[in-house]
């Protein structure tokens, strides 16, 4: 990965960010209402219910789907958008390669969401005075160590939609499916580890939430499965951006 | 130097190119001529890598571009249909993307992109958002883009589409002095002969996939009619009689909706017909002698590929 590309996405999306403030700002608003909305709403209907640490549970649910659907279409979206936007062929002129580009992206799209969402869990914390018990730097961390499985993830369906384009409807299942890859628990091995994600999200539920022992097999099988993710998602994503490319297919959308 | 060497594309057992080659010197402007499908595109993709070709290597300065990608840090493209930019940053911010995804940045290439941006027109214009550009603008935008990171090579698909007089003068002049100036080797595929006839110093004729013409301008100059003569005759006359009695010299003959129609070189071939016409007291219903445009004259040429 190349600093200088990671830089340079980083001055895109401040370009971005800058150029249409009015969307920034009500996407910015809608997450803030998102959560102010969990913080009396929700609150209020777990309160009834005697359950006082629901409300940290499903706040840490949502911000971990909100980083599954961050870290997944960072890619898939990038894609597809930038096929829209018109200017697809020339990221495919990146001395870098295509698919660095695409992870670093990635990153920066990932890194500018956490920063994002936790500014935007501060406010709401701050206005509503609900504050939260996460420790989020031990929380990122993690999500970190397993956001690449939803990177190889989300290369996957990049490669599919280079070759077949139109791929939103997979894409709008897999961000349902995203729902219950946070929920399922992953953790100590079992079938579920195998798929993406699904041992980070379990791994950062038990310590952060559940503030359990730290066990370096847990750490271990949300590595493994991150790296095998990516280097799948790589592979594959070669492998049609090869066949996009003998058929003419880049840039067609 | 940038060499295309028998490069090769089918697609569906169908020939896009057929052993292709030609070269592109740094400093030289090169255009790309031929129809639609003839291959120009394909060309230009292929050497992008936008593209995977069957057969054939594409090299630059002697090493292959299928090795890696660094070569790209040597190469600015505009390609067809306004697909360059991102249309919701302003000219400058694109360039500056562009230049940095290649590699390049530092207060050289700041100046260079101000400078340019200057030179293109594009100042009045600074604030807006690519998408808010006129078609022409847009294609300066492009342009800006591909030549922000002073590339060795720049490839241009169809540079003059949709453009109107005064923007294909300034894009003219601005290919001009970056190939004169900066030494930078441009290929340009176009229609528009009027535009290559006035910056390209060669010309690579593709037909079908197939290298029909490689030469300078003057050579494929000598290759064109230069006046076409279009005859109806009141009643059955035998044109074939006509053609091979009455014409010397190269030339071109088709009979369409009862007209007869010659394409020639010089005034004078027309003479014998004409005499003859006048002797017997034929009375032609229609006799014109009109001259051929570079674009109809180049479209008859290709029409008749053995010519070449």
């Amino acid at each position: 990965m190349s600093m200088q590309l990671v830089t340079n996405e980083f001055r895109l999306q401040w370009y971005e960010m800058r150029q249409y403030w009015f969307e920034t700002v009500t996407g910015l608003l809608f997450v803030s209402a998102i959560f102010i909305g969990l913080f009396y709403g929700v609150k209020g209907f777990v309160v009834e219910q005697d359950e006082s640490t629901s409300l940290d549970g499903l706040l840490f649910g949502y911000i971990m789907w909100n980083f599954a659907i961050g870290a997944y279409g960072s890619v898939t979206k990038s894609l597809i958008e930038d096929t829209q936007k018109g200017f697809i062929e020339q990221l495919f002129l990146c001395p870098n390669g295509f698919v660095t580009l695409l992870l670093c992206r990635s990153l920066v799209e990932t890194l500018v969401g956490i920063i994002t969402v936790t500014l935007m869990a501060y406010i709401a914390m701050f206005f509503t005075g609900n504050w939260l018990d996460i420790n989020f730097f031990q929380f990122y961390s993690i999500l970190l160590l397993a956001a690449p499985s939803l990177v190889g993830f989300g290369l996957m369906i990049s490669g599919l939609a280079l070759i077949f384009k139109r791929v939103e409807t997979i894409g709008a299942m897999l961000t349902l499916g995203l729902m219950g890859l946070v929920a399922l628990d992953g953790l100590p091995f079992n079938l579920f580890s195998l798929l993406p994600f699904v041992a980070g999200s379990s791994l950062a539920r038990d310590l952060v939430l559940a503030e359990q022992a730290f066990v370096l097999g847990d750490l271990l099988i949300v590595v493994g499965n991150s790296a095998i993710y990516l280097a799948l998602g790589i592979v594959f994503f070669k492998f049609c951006e090869r066949h996009a490319k003998r058929r003419n297919l880049i840039g067609q959308y | 130097m940038l060499e295309v060497k028998g490069l090769s594309k089918s697609y569906a057992g169908e020939s896009a190119l057929s052993d292709v080659s030609f070269t592109l010197n740094r400093g030289e402007v090169v255009a790309l001529l031929g129809a639609n499908g003839s291959g120009k595109t394909t060309t230009i993709q292929s050497i992008c890598r936008l593209i995977e070709w069957d057969q054939g290597q594409i090299s630059l300065d002697g090493e292959s571009t299928q090795t890696s990608f660094r070569y790209q840090r040597k190469i600015g493209a505009v390609l067809g249909g306004s697909r360059n930019t991102n249309w919701r940053l302003t000219a400058k911010q694109n360039a500056d993307y562009f230049a940095r995804l290649r590699g390049f940045s530092g207060t050289e290439i700041r100046t260079r992109i101000d400078e340019l941006h200057t030179k293109l027109g594009l100042d009045q214009h600074a604030n807006k958002e690519v998408m808010k550009l006129s078609t022409g603008n847009k294609q300066k935008a492009a342009l800006l883009c591909a030549l922000s990171y002073a590339p060795d090579f720049v490839l241009l698909d169809e540079p003059t589409l949709g453009l109107d007089f005064t923007t294909v003068a300034d894009l003219q002049s601005m290919i001009e002095s970056q190939a004169d100036q900066q030494q930078q080797g441009f290929l340009i595929t176009s229609h528009d002969l009027n535009f290559i006839d006035k910056i390209c110093s060669r010309v690579i004729v593709l037909d079908h996939g197939n290298l029909l013409f490689e030469g300078s301008i003057p050579e494929l100059k000598s290759k064109l009619f230069a006046y076409e003569l279009t005859l109806k005759l009141t009643h059955d006359t035998d044109y074939s009689k006509l053609t091979e009695s009455f014409w010397a010299g190269r030339f071109s003959k088709s009979v369409k909706d009862g007209h007869l129609h010659i394409q020639y070189e010089a005034p004078e071939q027309s003479l014998a017909m004409m005499n003859y016409l006048h002797q017997e007291s034929i009375s032609p219903e229609l006799l014109t002698i009109k001259p051929l445009s570079a674009e109809t004259a180049y479209q008859a040429l290709v029409e008749q590929k053995e010519s070449l």
